[in-house]
């Protein structure tokens, strides 16, 4: 058996690719796809900076081998822009000052969103909690904790 | 990682056929071990012609609960889906509270208890609740289907009780009793995201007198697999439920760890969490018990 | 929920319309939609992947390495190792001077050899088959012991270290001995001495002695090392690569590989981090695979090559007496240093011997310092690099001086703390500085107001400490240009790893006096953009700022000058605003940037396009410094630290943008508690790193930091723009030694090595 055919969906498009087992669904959606987004920061499962939402729950694409994603809704940091417009935890990240050298933010955002999605008005408590899986070394998170309040704030 | 074949079985007699076909293929649940595991193919790790992913197979899922039969857990269900299952938060809370601290929310939502016990980690989170809880695993494989205390399943570092051709299908964990209480708790060096240096385990219940009826104590990352402090559970049974007898009891289960130093901590430190945290887990499964 | 960060009065000043007010990231918007192109995120066609193979043993003599069965595997396009590769300047003696390990290996990871292929997972493949023979020696380990007389040698005699790397952290005069004689593993000896070190401890009330350690720790960018690179038919050489100095690694490249400078191209690519150890690393190794294929050659470092062969920050032993009088002043300190290097030399012995020194005023000094090479990888710069080993020692002696004589530990810092004119250990004065208004300023954060309520709570302490960065110094230029539509680009030459581009979009546009949007800024290539230093040693927004306000005075005149020609008048009658050039008192005689664009470019144009040019260069550095204090509480019994909250004071001179301000020192500080309570890099006897993945090398994640209050302080600097100066590293100096701190006041008990560890609380509780 060489590759795998998998049909899946990535930010509301259908996709067919043909995939070896071992490519894991990160490198699937950043070199086949071209989706070049999420980030490898570890390769596993340690950091978080390869997060995306897999049929609605936030996962680490590096330790995911791409045919177990066969069948699957997949979001990535592309997916969160609505008609061109930024969604309003991108624009909160921006605002806030949460962003800094980039890498960490799409894993942080997607986090974030899923954070949101579960508990809409989460205390500081939730928020460490639930971004605990991702790693950031350039903001101490201080400005990371503003900007999911300021997203949970515009998202009422 | 090198190649590899991928199969995606839909019912338990396929994977099973699979996994008969003796050529060292792999199970595949969430991946968070053994992916990383293939990764990194360390010197002692063969690595498989193809992995099994099980996250297909029906019976393999889903968490059931009656009064009169206990917990049923299916092996692939997801960490994140057993902290929040509101049945295991009641009546199983050393459960939920491993599940819980397995790792980051993505990990959570990947990561098995069918995967967390076989990959057989002396620190693996969901073991020390599993034997406090007296829990059995299900196996099945071609010769049929066959039960085992957890603590018989878990045999060495890495290693577990299936034969290459089985398969663990699901967890089993008896009701508790009136008056039982239950706990678990890890001590790591970050405040998430890190292997237990110590995990420590209680369940027990009490009688209306508060006196000590039952009590289980099981540790992990203490020993090559995690264990029950039987010498500390028999200094409390028929024992008042009191500080105490609680931090005797702690005293004797230090005692019957056997750690290692390791990155992670030394053999002294290891010693004296498991004596602090076995008294704060009888403590918690005290109050507990006791409706607190 | 989270605290506000709360800044000093003066920041903000209403004056300006453009610098001092927080504005978002030029590059925000790609940034949070995942458009931004870090240096894997580019494919070039024919591109090949590389993957090294790395030695297997800390020390070892190379006796063959077989490459055949490697060369054979399917897939496999090239294997290239020692012998294969090009032609190139070799020097042995320092990192950067070895491409592939030819005879012997120094540390565990040490690049032997590559594979080249299409498709990665078949480059990583055969890997596994190249075959090396290893003929083992002793792994020197353990720096202590290093140093001693008959110790086993860690490598061949050295020579010709080249530090011009470490210049770019920290410049300053002072003469490093480089090691003679006899060979040892001591790479380089530095004293500072000052006074009568014995009679100063005689005059002491209170003398106090201990030796201070702090662990190796990793920059862990979550970006690790990736370079593309691509050689051409023509020699020409093009290399993508994350780092902070594009300029020296075309320099480097240059110096080793033999290619004229005007044949290399070094795009810096946006980097995932880079606290100094981005400088170059991947860069020489990509390049000579490129060459040697004449293709595009791609090398991403996984996380585990990144921990084990990159450039980490050094551990370090402080030997510390102090001895201070009953009213609190400071009368001798005496110290001596070890930094274990690595295999090569290029450990910051230097700046930690000026920090232990630095920060207090003090009339016997006696310090010395050494730079020990071990079996270990060679380090590099972190974040004012060997400044928080010395500040861990010192501040912790301060703290425990006062505490013996019953003084307050803010008065006993502020009595003796420097100030400008104020010797440092080498003997230069320090310009104007801060230290002094930060300490006024931590007293005022919440945490350290706090500190009643907290000695009140069993187990809970408040900690103080303070730490500077003197910084580095590099000539720098910008141009700033006018396009045909009236819009500027700025163009720089520096990377942008702290949101300095978008600094200098508002310098340009302050200038200018134009809303932001019509500022743009771009880090060109070594090719097309104007020199600039590393973005390293805290200098970017200091020497490149300048420049870009320079280059846009230069253009406004040149702007000024034309709509003069054309009012007939003289620039001083002119004003600009709101992107409209103005002849003082007549309406009429308006002429908008556009226009003005148009005018210098359109086809029989009479006028020259403007570029506005910027240059500088400076010997005057604009010192750093920052004061951090933390409330901490400790489970007696497992030893758990748990930081209930942490405020960061720092003085930025002039915070051009405080909202990048604050992040780069809540960034820092963060940083510093990483190493104060679990960074730790552990190697076993034989060298190898144990934890060489990010889950046994812990970095804090967000439950282990609360909120940080950030306080900018702004004393301004004499040479920067707008009286900025430096930011990226002072913030991460005193962490270590505000934990320390905290801790010793919560639980009465000294940990007298960083990281503190649960472990280590309990042991120095006597509990284990």
């Amino acid at each position: 058996m060489g590759k795998v055919s998998i049909s899946l969906i990535v930010n509301g498009r259908s996709c067919q690719i043909d995939v070896e087992p071992r490519w894991t669904l990160l490198e699937t959606v950043r070199e086949e796809l071209r989706l070049t987004g999420t980030k490898e920061g570890c390769g596993t499962g340690d950091c978080g900076a390869c997060s995306m939402i897999v049929d609605g729950k936030l996962i680490t694409s590096c330790c995911m081998l791409a045919p177990q994603a066969d069948g699957s809704d997949v979001t990535t940091i592309e997916g969160l822009l609505s008609n061109g417009d930024l969604h309003p935890v991108q624009r909160a990240f921006i605002e806030t000052g949460g962003v800094q050298c980039g890498f960490c933010t799409p894993g942080m955002i997607l986090a974030t969103k899923a954070l949101l999605d579960r508990t809409p008005k989460p205390t500081l408590d939730d928020v460490r909690e639930g971004l605990a899986g991702n790693l950031c070394r350039c903001t101490g998170y201080t400005k990371i904790y503003e900007a999911v309040r300021a997203a949970s704030n515009r998202e009422s | 990682m090198r190649t590899f074949d991928f199969h995606a079985p839909t019912a338990l007699s396929e994977a099973l056929e699979l996994l008969d076909r003796g050529d060292r293929s792999r199970p595949l649940a969430g991946g968070t071990d053994l992916v990383v595991q293939m990764k990194e193919a360390a010197t002692k790790f063969t690595y498989p012609p193809s992995v099994i992913s099980l996250l297909r197979v029906p019976e393999l899922q889903g968490i059931e609960f009656d009064q009169s039969s206990g917990l049923r857990i299916g092996a692939t269900t997801t960490m994140a889906d057993l902290a929040d299952s509101a049945e295991v938060q009641e009546h199983y809370a050393a459960i939920a509270e491993g599940a819980a601290v397995v790792g980051s929310v993505q990990t959570m939502n990947m990561a098995t208890l069918g995967g967390n016990l076989c990959n057989a980690a002396p620190s693996a989170d969901t073991a020390p609740p599993l034997l406090a809880h007296d829990a059995e695993v299900v196996i099945t494989g071609p010769d049929g289907q066959r039960s085992l205390p957890t603590y018989e399943f878990l045999v060495g570092p890495g290693e577990t009780a299936l034969a290459p051709n089985e398969l663990l299908v699901e967890v089993r964990v008896p009701t508790p009793a009136d008056r039982s209480g239950a706990a678990y708790v890890r001590h790591t060096p970050r405040h998430q995201m890190d292997i237990a240096v110590v995990g420590v385990a209680v369940f027990m219940t009490l009688s209306d007198g508060d006196r000590i009826e039952n009590v289980r104590i099981a540790l992990g990352a203490v020993a090559p697999t995690p264990i029950r402090a039987t010498n500390a559970e028999a200094t409390l049974k028929g024992q008042l439920a009191t500080e105490d007898s609680f931090a005797n009891a702690a005293k004797t289960a230090a005692a019957e760890c056997n750690p290692i130093s390791d990155i992670r901590g030394s053999v002294e430190f290891r010693r004296h969490l498991a004596e602090t945290m076995t008294k704060r887990m009888l403590q918690r499964a005290a109050n507990r018990a006791k409706g607190g | 929920m989270a605290q506000e960060t709360k800044t000093h009065d003066s920041v903000g000043k209403s004056e300006y319309t453009a610098v001092g007010k927080p504005t978002v990231r030029i590059e925000g918007i790609a940034k949070v939609t995942g458009q931004t192109k870090y240096a894997d995120d580019l494919t070039f066609p024919h591109m090949l992947h590389a993957k090294i193979l790395g030695s297997a043993h800390a020390h070892a003599r190379i006796k063959s390495v077989d490459t055949s069965a490697a060369r054979q595997h399917p897939g496999v396009e090239a294997v290239i190792a020692a012998a294969d590769l090009p032609d190139y300047k070799m020097n042995p003696s320092n990192r950067r001077g070895v491409i592939f390990a030819v005879d012997e290996v120094l540390f565990e990871g040490q690049p032997i050899a590559a594979v080249l292929a299409s498709d990665p997972h078949v480059a990583e493949e055969a890997l596994a088959l190249i075959e090396v023979e290893y003929e083992l020696l002793t792994a020197v380990i353990d720096p202590i012991t290093a140093m001693e007389d008959g110790s086993p040698l860690v490598r061949s005699a050295i020579s010709d270290v080249d530090r011009s790397e470490e210049k770019g952290h920290v410049t300053i005069d002072v003469e490093q001995d480089e090691a003679e004689g006899a060979p040892s593993n001591i790479a380089s000896k530095i004293n500072f001495s000052r006074g009568d070190i014995d009679a100063g401890f005689a005059e002491a009330d209170c003398v106090v002695e201990h030796t201070w350690r702090s662990a190796m720790v990793h920059q862990s960018y979550i970006e690790p090392h990736a370079t593309v690179a691509d050689f051409d038919n023509s020699g020409e050489l093009s290399v993508w690569t994350s780092t902070q100095a594009p300029f020296y690694v075309r320099d480097e490249l240059r110096q080793t590989l033999g290619i004229p400078e005007n044949k290399i191209r070094v795009t810096a690519t946006e980097v995932g981090g880079g606290f100094g150890g981005k400088i170059f690393l991947t860069e020489l190794i990509t390049a000579a695979l490129a060459i040697s294929v004449k293709r595009p050659v791609k090398y991403i470092m996984s996380r585990k090559e990144d921990m084990l062969a990159a450039t980490p920050a050094p551990f370090a032993q402080v030997e510390l007496k102090t001895g201070m009088k009953a009213d609190g002043t400071l009368v001798a300190l005496k110290a001596k240093l070890i930094y274990d290097s690595g295999a090569f030399p290029g450990a910051p012995v230097m700046p930690g011997c000026l920090f232990v020194g630095g920060y207090y005023t003090c009339p016997n000094l006696q310090i010395e310092g050494y730079e020990i090479l071990t079996n270990k990888v060679s380090v590099g710069a972190l974040r004012a690099p060997g400044a928080h080993n010395a500040t861990h020692a010192i501040e912790s002696h301060m703290d425990i001086m006062a505490h013996e004589l019953g003084l307050d530990p803010l008065e006993v810092r502020m009595k003796n703390a420097v100030e400008e004119g104020d010797p440092l250990p080498s003997g230069q004065p320090y310009p104007r500085i801060g230290l002094k208004d930060c300490l006024q300023a931590i007293s005022e954060s919440d945490v350290w107001k706090g500190r009643r309520d907290a000695a009140g709570q069993a187990n809970r302490g408040v900690g103080l400490a303070i730490g500077g960065w003197i910084g580095g110094l590099q000539p720098a230029s910008a141009i700033v240009g006018l396009n045909s539509d009236g819009t500027i680009d700025v163009t720089v030459g520096s990377a942008d790893i702290s949101g300095t581009n978008t600094s200098f979009q508002q310098i340009a546009a302050e200038v200018l006096n134009l809303p932001l949007s019509s500022v743009n800024v771009t880090t060109g290539d070594t090719k097309t953009a104007p020199y600039a230093g590393m973005s390293a040693g805290s200098k970017t927004t200091y020497t490149v700022g300048k420049a870009v306000k320079l280059a846009a005075e230069d253009a406004k005149r040149q702007m000024l000058d034309i709509a003069a020609q054309r009012f007939e008048a003289s620039p001083e009658e002119l004003s600009v605003a709101d992107g409209k050039v103005r002849l003082d008192g007549d309406d009429e005689k308006i002429l908008t940037f556009e226009r003005l664009g148009k005018m210098t470019t359109n086809f029989g144009a009479r006028f020259a396009p403007v570029v506005g040019r910027g240059t500088m260069s400076t010997r005057k550095s604009a010192p750093g410094f920052s004061a951090q204090a933390a409330e901490v509480e400790i489970d007696p019994d497992t030893g758990a630290i748990t930081v209930l909250g942490y405020a960061i004071v720092q003085d930025a001179g002039f915070a051009i943008n405080p909202l990048s301000v604050e992040g780069q020192m809540q960034g820092g500080a963060s940083q510093g508690l990483g190493i104060a309570l679990s960074e730790e890099m552990e190697f076993d006897e034989e060298g190898r790193l144990l934890n060489a993945n990010l889950l046994d090398y812990r970095l804090p994640t967000t439950r282990d930091l609360p909120p940080i209050e950030a306080i900018i302080v702004e004393v301004p600097s004499e040479d920067g723009p707008y009286g900025a100066r430096m930011i990226g590293e002072p913030s991460i100096v005193p962490g270590g030694a505000t934990i320390a701190n905290a801790v010793a006041d919560a639980i009465g008990v000294r940990v007298t090595e960083i990281p503190i560890t649960p472990e280590r609380v309990l042991r120095a509780l006597g509990k284990l």
